[in-house]
């Protein structure tokens, strides 16, 4: 009970008081619908568009899934593949870090002349860059971070370097893969929902959200925008699960 | 045969480099099967070095080092010491029996055999409730009771530890080292047991080798001859006189 009152309360009551606030300062302040609609219509729309939403969030989601998958999967494998080779890692970390800090989204449009414009193929490919970067990044840290005291009890066993790797690197290195994958998750979902905006085919919430606000149909855009915002909260919140299971000695989690 | 025989054994770390330091210079040491040799000196003397070269974890620049009487390299892959270090070290996406399975694991021992052998360890350091517990749940001196478990898991004839009761509290240490001492007498295994504290080194030891810093040698070893070794010892005469001879070696 006292949990209830002490941390689940507070976020709920700041989000009413806010959303009321907002609700009065459209209604009080004649806020033209163009700059920014009122909650309650947003969510009369949201209702309306309920099966539209749902659709275009599944679209979105499968390339995002897709996406993350992909990039996960590569982005872990290079970094064991990179942690192998002393060499490679030093040279790979400021590389990466600065392809990084590109705006990898800027391919889509590039991507989408590659492909069928009723293609999903491109989006799922920036989504999978996007998420490479943080993936293999912290999965590197992950892996070349080893206990020194680790390292020395496996020396004593005579334990030989693919059993080191298997017992001892790869779970020490799970909670940097998981950091890379919380960031990841969020990252897939806007990736997968940007990457519409450049075009092609038009069926995720992304498109919606263009096409809607083309029309000067405020609300509406607004509706799909809130599709977005639950879809990546779902990613999230379906990582930090993952997460709890895949760790369950880490006993801090989802506190 | 003797557990642990180092013969003029030097350590220079950097070698030729403008970082060069000696650690250990020309070091002899024999430790007897079953005895209990604690390692005493300040910190930068060299007894932690002497530890890993004994377990082979770093080699020696000049010297030999033997255990069981085979070169300590043949000695570590066949598993012939077990060994604890300040940190318990434990792995903590393991549970307490998995931790002290792991050194069995390692041997290739099936998972039944390796189980019961990891629970009568657990049982002896009284750990028999906390098996299925990961390590973050469980308290320094409880983690390192499991150190101490996995180490002897492989029922290794000699047991090498790094100041393993350092970071514990007084009364929890003391309890600590009476445990030890009983494990060892049980088990007779030989110990090699460094340790900046000279009370713990008096209490626990057969002989207290002493060091001094640059570079790292032997200047003295002490045999310390005490009835018992029980609670009761340390308020005897025969302990503070002891603990005033290490001391008086100690500032050389």
């Amino acid at each position: 009970m006292s949990v209830f009152v002490r941390r689940v309360l507070p976020p709920i009551l700041v989000g009413i008081v806010s959303l009321l606030g907002w609700e009065l300062a459209v209604r009080l302040g004649r806020i033209a619908p163009y700059i920014l609609p009122a909650p309650s219509a947003i969510w009369h729309e949201l209702v309306v568009q309920r099966a539209n939403v749902w659709e275009a969030a599944l679209a979105s989601g499968m390339n995002a899934l897709i996406g993350l998958i992909a990039g996960s999967v590569l982005g872990v494998l290079a970094a064991m593949a990179a942690s192998r080779v002393r060499v490679l890692s030093e040279v790979s970390v400021p590389f990466a870090a600065v392809l990084n800090a590109l705006p990898i989204i800027a391919l889509a449009p590039i991507l989408n002349n590659m492909f069928d414009s009723t293609s999903s193929v491109p989006r799922r490919i920036v989504t999978a860059i996007i998420v490479f970067f943080p993936v293999f990044l912290n999965t590197l840290r992950g892996l070349r971070e080893v206990n020194p005291v680790h390292r020395e009890l496996m020396d004593s066993y005579a334990a030989g370097s693919w059993t080191f790797a298997r017992k001892v690197r790869l779970p020490g290195a799970l909670p940097f893969v998981f950091t890379g994958l919380r960031q990841a998750s969020s990252l897939a979902v806007i990736a997968a929902v940007v990457a519409e905006y450049f075009g092609g085919l038009q069926d995720g919430l992304g498109s919606r959200i263009t096409s809607a606000a083309a029309f000067t149909a405020y609300p509406r855009a607004w509706a799909f925008v809130v599709g977005a915002c639950l879809l990546g909260l779902v990613f999230y919140l379906t990582t930090l699960i993952v997460e709890r299971l895949a760790m369950p000695w880490n006993t801090r989690l989802l506190t | 045969m003797s557990a642990v025989s180092v013969s003029g054994v030097s350590k220079v770390f950097n070698q030729g480099r403008t970082d060069e330091v000696t650690a250990l210079s020309d070091v002899d040491l024999t430790v007897a099967d079953g005895e209990f040799v604690s390692l005493i000196g300040p910190s930068g003397c060299g007894k932690s070095t002497l530890l890993r070269l004994v377990a082979d974890l770093i080699p020696p620049t000049a010297g030999t080092v033997a255990v069981a009487g085979q070169p300590a390299a043949v000695a570590r892959r066949k598993q012939e010491y077990g060994i604890a270090f300040q940190q318990a070290g434990l792995f903590e996406w393991r549970t307490v029996v998995r931790n002290v399975e792991l050194p069995l694991e390692l041997r290739g021992i099936s998972r039944d055999d390796r189980r019961k052998r990891a629970m009568e360890m657990l049982e002896l350091v009284g750990l028999t409730d906390f098996t299925g517990h990961y390590p973050a749940q469980l308290s320094g001196g409880m983690q390192q009771r499991v150190a101490i478990a996995r180490a002897l898991a492989v029922s290794p004839p000699l047991l090498l530890m790094d100041e393993p009761f350092g970071a514990l509290d007084e009364m929890t240490r003391e309890r600590l080292q009476g445990e030890l001492l009983a494990i060892c007498a049980k088990t007779n295994t030989s110990t090699v047991f460094v340790t900046h504290s000279i009370s713990e080194a008096v209490f626990l030891s057969d002989r207290v080798v002493v060091m001094s810093p640059r570079p790292g040698r032997i200047t003295a070893a002490l045999d310390i001859d005490l009835p018992a070794r029980d609670d009761a010892v340390r308020q005897s005469a025969a302990y503070f006189d002891a603990i005033t001879s290490v001391r008086k070696a100690l500032r050389g």
